[in-house]
């Protein structure tokens, strides 16, 4: 029975997965401190991609006045789309970033969804902070945190 | 229409288009000096209108694009100008032929043109035309910007007509159809009278005279007929046009709202343009359309009419330009065009500071299909995507598509890949990767960054400059990627990259020079401080022998702390501070000085690190190089680098220098932050001599037990107590200066022992007078080494003495005991065997030399060096005295010593003492030997001077009188010891048997008593003569040495008779009798002086006499004063004898 069912999860996430296939933590200073993709041969790119979102979160966050800062809403929506790609974005109070990229053609994919990845995503951050073992600013090795991210990533057919 | 002007802005649509072009050959240069000369007329005020004209210039325009001129005007060429040499008079028909034939290129829609002859003279050049100027040389040609501005303003005129002419083009006359080239075909066989025709034709008419107002300086004019247009083509969804109209009159809007221009940087590429537009902007912010000028209301009298309502506000541009781009993107053929406008509205974006919007844009730009690009636009449109990112802020974005126009240029379906452009262009993009490549910055601390990205871009900045065929690059970006990124790398990684560094070096090694590109950039240089890691650097001080001393009396002031306190618990430095800070040690000029590093290896392999030296300052400093092989990952490993100062001062190690994989590196502290030190800056003190020390006697293996201090070398040697030793030290000066100075001190280690005599002992006056020592030299130095110990246990032994029945008594005995040999060993065996072998063990015996020298300019500054050479003896028991006593001798000024001496060697031994004979003693035998020594006036010895006393505690000064007391008996009695067998010899001391009570009987006494009996001083062993009826004098004398005043004293002359069996006779009253009284009486005697007192006594019979002086005590209170044996009066012995009968007769 549980076997059919993960073979059926593996040949639907190509194209109906639900899933991310980039998630990253960007530290306030805008260097990575998590950064994992699915299609591992092809890290890089997303590297490239999650790197360049950065511009547009800037941006978005500096548009938001100084006053406001405080209503501002955490979750940035889309930051922009590439041909292949869906890139979302979630600023931290601390100016930390989440950005987590998606298929194009991943079309099922809501917003609530992507807000509920993030939502999910500053939780597990959070319980990561609060480890007295971890130095702010270090990259993230937390196994926790990387099965969480795991969890939301599309499993590598 | 295939090619986009990534350039154009919004501004550009109010200027004129003039082709320069060269005709014939002109060389590039003095072209492109006379196409900025005319470039630099960007501006011109026209004559009477108070308009300007703005003019774009080209050097190279395609005629292709010229088609567009009727879409929009300022593509169309409206002007040329051609630029061509002409040698001689013979060439300018050819040439005036090649000119008209340019001209024919952009033929109908050319205003004027103008040819710009070089180099005719004659009569050719003398002719007045108006379209061809003549100059004789292209440095002489004064009026270039007049010619210009002529032929401006005659383009002026041209337009302002052809203005005036569409604009009262009022309808009645067919209004032709304006149409873009790939329209052309479609219009064939249209119904040219319907009124969609007509309305068609009217809104692209208007679309035309608005570009032309806008470009003759007419804003507001042109606003209006903007508007017009695009009611008109959109009631006929003519897109295209409709979608110009638009662009129309955003570039008109934009215009009026930012006379600045919106090229901003982007332009700086071509500063003669950006000049002349800046000029521009500002003439036109000056007279702007509409402005009230001085003048009143200016020329341009539409700007009145409905300003505010036909410009759009700068908001809304955006919103125009949007719609007039999704019109364009209707068209395939009109990609150009919709691309342009995209480019311009990024900018007008950037000028709004709407970088969200201006990145949708962008991104739709990035999609506008334009058909097969080459290669090359392909790099340029990535480019110019970058740049317009970086315009709006998104450096990352535009550092990303930077990188893809590199990668483009060198992409593999280019035959001649472009590896310069790739690496200008890669280097372009490290901003955008955070990425700087001067190493300092990567030294606070562990790297933080796009380490993935990064390493990538590291990777192909060296392949491109590899390419380039420049090693030295790949070298630099190599070494940067290895220093900066270690910690990122795979083992593998590592393994590759110094591979391939290794494989530049060996063309091209790696060194500290910054290099400098050809556009400027700098590349500093990268120090491999990781390889190895060095975690501490401390300077050594010198070897013991070597380290230099300050005079002590030279010493300078050391309270010149900053504190005005003597200890604060603040400490006041900071890490800074402390590499600074003074090392307390010193080194010499001319000695090899050594640094210690604790290095270890981050790499996964053996590392090889050649000519590792150290980086100073302040002296003249001979480093000495070394190599070294570190394992993999190797933990702390401890390196000596040394070096050899050349001049004295302050030294300061800076660094270090190392050569790793072909690239030497000079690694500075101060870059450092994770080292560790104790202070780098040290002094160098003037160059000292050297000397080498060696001894005749063997060196011991192991240091001296009882000394904490370190020591250049040391001796051993066993002895018997009391043997002495020479022992020869040579010393020879090793060193390059002379040897001036040499003292000699030792110090005996603390030892519990009790010494006796001095240990070592030494003749200095040869030693000195070879001096100064030239270097190679040698003087020797003979030290005496003798030991006297005291193996006799101490105070068990005295005890034993004391409560022994035949110890001594002060009296004096009744008959001269000449000698007691007792066999005392046979009669007392030693005690047990444990205490035999308290009296057999070793003991040790330390002292430490000092050799102080000094020599050189060392000397002068008041230094001196030390060598110490640690002595260590074994000292073995010979022979010791168990027991000492003391009987009376006969005399009163002699006393008989009794010695019992043991043999504690296994040897047979012979002891001799002065005047005496030899006693042989066989192995662990003891024997008492009696010596007659005379008594002791120890108040001959030198006394302490008082300053001494004063200072010292009395209980030591007592200790020491004692002991100059006991010496002067040792060396009188001068005792040695011979072993035959070993040939040793020595002597034998008594000095530690000594006691209070012994000594007391050895010494005079204060009181010293000297009688006279018949004029001849009597003593006991002394038989003093008479004649029996003279009368014998009888003569006392006391002489007082004590310090205090002695007497009055009473003393009684006892006569008596000893039959030598044990009776004596004591009744004589018939055989002697007193002249006189039988008691004598002294006074009082002070100190120093003496009294006399005279009797006389007349002897009845003959026979031997005695005499026996009795005190009587007078003054019973103050007895106790004088202690009893104080009065040792001898006893005096005559003999009487029978008066000569002829005397008598």
């Amino acid at each position: 029975m549980e076997h059919t069912q993960s073979r059926d999860a593996c040949w639907h996430s190509r194209h109906h997965s639900k899933m991310a296939v980039c998630i990253a933590v960007i530290a306030k200073e805008n260097y990575p401190l998590y950064i994992r993709s699915v299609p591992v041969q092809n890290e890089l790119k997303f590297h490239y991609t999650v790197h360049t979102s950065l511009d547009v979160v800037e941006e978005k966050i500096s548009a938001v006045g100084k006053a406001m800062a405080d209503q501002r809403e955490l979750y940035l929506g889309l930051l922009y789309p590439t041909e292949d790609y869906k890139v979302y974005g979630y600023v931290t109070n601390s100016k930390v970033k989440f950005v987590i990229v998606v298929d194009s053609s991943n079309t099922s994919l809501r917003d609530n969804e992507i807000r509920s990845m993030f939502r999910k995503l500053h939780n597990s951050f959070t319980d990561v902070m609060c480890n007295p073992f971890y130095n702010p600013g270090d990259t993230i090795q937390s196994k926790a945190f990387d099965s969480m991210v795991s969890a939301m990533m599309v499993q590598a057919s | 229409m295939s090619i986009p002007d990534y350039m154009q802005c919004a501004e550009d649509h109010q200027t004129v288009l003039v082709v320069v072009q060269p005709v014939g050959i002109v060389p590039e240069d003095e072209f492109f000096r006379i196409y900025k000369r005319i470039a630099s007329v960007a501006q011109v005020s026209i004559r009477d209108s108070q308009r300007n004209l703005y003019i774009r210039y080209r050097h190279h325009y395609l005629p292709e694009n010229n088609e567009w001129g009727d879409f929009q005007t300022h593509r169309k060429v409206v002007g040329l100008i051609s630029v061509t040499t002409c040698g001689s008079a013979k060439e300018w028909p050819q040439t005036s032929d090649r000119f008209h034939s340019q001209k024919d290129v952009f033929g109908a829609t050319l205003y004027d043109s103008r040819l710009l002859v070089f180099g005719l003279q004659g009569e050719i050049a003398e002719q007045q035309r108006t379209d061809v100027a003549f100059y004789s040389s292209y440095d002489v040609c004064p009026d270039v910007e007049k010619r210009v501005e002529d032929f401006v303003e005659s383009i002026f005129i041209v337009l302002e007509s052809k203005r005036l002419d569409r604009a009262t083009d009022k309808s009645g006359d067919k209004i032709p159809l304006l149409c873009v080239p790939f329209e052309k075909k479609d219009f064939v066989g249209l119904d040219t009278d319907s009124r969609h025709y007509k309305k068609r034709c009217q809104g692209r008419m208007r679309k035309h005279v608005g570009d032309l107002c806008l470009q003759a300086g007419m804003l507001q004019d042109a606003l209006v007929h903007y508007h017009m247009a695009v009611e008109l083509l959109r009631s006929v969804n003519d897109f295209l046009w409709l979608g110009a109209a638009l662009e129309g009159l955003c570039s008109a809007s934009v215009i009026f709202h930012y006379p600045g221009g919106t090229a901003g940087k982007a332009a700086g590429r071509k500063p003669s343009l950006a000049q002349g537009q800046g000029q521009a902007a500002d003439a036109g912010k000056r007279h702007r359309p509409g402005a009230l000028t001085a003048n009143g209301i200016s020329a341009d009298t539409s700007s009145e009419i409905g300003r505010a309502k036909n410009c759009l506000r700068p908001e809304d541009i955006i919103e125009k330009y949007k719609e007039a781009i999704s019109y364009y993107g209707k068209y395939k053929n009109a990609g150009v065009i919709e691309l342009e406008a995209c480019v311009k509205a990024v900018r007008v974006l950037a000028i709004q500071k709407r970088a969200m919007e201006a990145s949708e844009f962008l991104q739709n730009a990035v999609y506008i299909n334009l058909g097969q690009l080459s290669e090359e636009e392909k790099i340029q449109r990535y480019s110019i995507l970058s740049e317009l990112y970086d315009l709006i802020g998104f450096h990352r974005k535009s550092a990303f598509f930077k990188r893809v126009a590199a990668m483009q240029c060198v992409a593999p379906t280019i035959p001649e890949p472009g590896w310069r452009a790739c690496y200008k262009l890669l280097l372009e993009t490290l901003p955008g990767y955070s990425l700087c490549l001067d190493p300092k910055d990567f030294s606070k601390g562990t790297h933080r960054g796009w380490a993935a990205v990064q390493v990538r871009l590291l990777h192909e900045l060296v392949y491109a400059s590899r390419r380039m065929g420049n090693p030295g690059l790949s070298v630099r970006h190599l070494s940067f990627l290895l220093q900066t990124m270690l910690d990122l790398l795979s083992d593998q990684e590592k393994k590759e990259v110094t591979q391939s560094l290794e494989n530049y070096t060996s063309k091209c090694p790696g060194g500290m020079e910054v290099i400098t590109l050809p556009d400027g950039l700098k590349l500093p240089p990268v120090p491999l401080s990781k390889l190895p890691i060095v975690r501490s650097v401390k300077l050594l001080d010198l070897p013991v022998s070597l380290r230099p001393h300050k005079q002590k009396g030279l010493l300078e002031n050391n309270m010149s702390t900053k504190s005005p306190f003597i200890y604060s618990p603040i400490i006041m430095h900071t890490r800074g501070e402390e590499r600074n800070k003074k090392i307390e040690f010193r080194w010499v000029q001319g000695d090899v000085c050594e640094v210690q590093l604790m290095v270890y290896n981050p790499m996964p392999f053996e590392l090889r690190v050649e000519h590792m030296g150290l980086l100073t300052s302040g002296v003249e400093f001979e480093s000495l190089p070394a190599g070294l092989s570190l394992p993999a990952e190797s933990g702390l490993y401890p390196v000596t680098l040394v070096g050899v100062p050349r001049t004295a001062g302050n030294i300061n190690v800076n660094g270090y220098h190392t050569s790793v994989f072909g690239v030497t590196s000079d690694c500075l502290l101060e870059g450092l932050p994770s080292v560790r030190t104790s202070g780098c800056m040290v002094e160098v003190i003037p160059s000292l001599p050297r000397l080498q020390l060696s001894t005749s006697l063997p060196r011991s293996a192991h240091p001296l037990q009882h000394s904490k201090e370190e020591l250049s070398s040391s001796v051993s040697v066993q002895l018997f107590n009391g043997e002495t030793q020479q022992l020869t030290i040579t010393l020879e000066n090793i060193g390059s200066e002379d040897l001036e100075t040499l003292e000699v001190t030792s110090k005996t280690c603390n030892t519990k022992e009790k010494l006796f005599g001095e240990f070592l002992s030494w003749d200095l006056e040869e030693a000195v007078s070879q001096l100064p020592l030239k270097p190679g030299q040698s003087v020797t130095l003979t030290v005496n080494i003798k030991v006297r110990l005291d193996f006799s246990g101490g105070e068990n032994l005295l005890q034993d003495l004391n409560d022994d029945g035949i110890s001594v008594t002060g009296l004096p005995s009744s008959s001269p005991l000449r000698q007691v040999l007792k066999p005392r060993a046979e009669t007392k065996p030693l005690g047990s065997e444990s205490s035999k072998t308290d009296y057999n063990h070793v003991k040790t015996l330390e002292a430490v030399m000092t050799f102080k020298y000094s020599g050189g300019a060392g000397k002068v500054e008041g230094y001196y060096r030390d060598l110490t050479l640690g002595v260590h003896v074994d000292v073995e028991p010979s022979v010791f005295f168990t027991r000492v006593s003391t009987l009376p001798a006969t005399r009163t000024r002699q006393c008989h010593l009794l010695l019992d001496v043991f043999n504690s060697t296994e040897h047979e031994l012979t002891v001799s003492a002065n005047n005496n004979q030899d006693l042989v003693l066989h192995a662990s035998e003891c024997q008492r030997m009696a010596i007659q020594v005379a008594k002791f006036d120890f108040d001959t010895l030198p006394q302490p001077d008082q300053e001494a006393v004063r200072y010292t505690n009395p209980k030591l000064l007592e200790e020491e009188r004692l002991h100059t007391q006991a010496s002067m008996i040792n060396s009188t009695l001068g005792i040695t010891w011979n072993i035959p067998s070993v040939r040793r010899q020595g002597e034998a001391s008594v000095e530690g048997v000594l006691n209070q009570l012994v000594l007391e009987h050895l010494q005079l006494a204060p009181l010293q008593w000297d009688v006279v009996v018949n004029g001849k001083p009597c003593d006991c062993d002394i038989i003093a003569d008479c004649k029996v009826g003279d009368a014998v004098p009888l003569e006392v004398k006391l002489t007082n040495r004590s310090k205090n005043a002695v007497g009055p004293f009473a003393l009684t002359v006892v006569p008596f008779q000893d039959y030598q069996n044990g009776v004596k006779n004591y009744d004589l009253q018939d055989a002697v009798t007193f002249i006189g009284s039988n008691t004598f009486n002294i006074d009082t005697v002070n100190p120093t002086e003496d009294s006399v007192c005279m009797g006389a006594l007349l002897f009845l019979y003959t026979g031997d006499f005695y005499l026996n002086i009795k005190f009587q005590d007078d003054n019973a209170g103050q007895g106790n004063e004088v202690p009893p044996s104080w009065f040792g009066l001898p006893s005096i012995h005559i003999k009487a004898l029978e008066a000569p009968i002829e005397a008598g007769a």
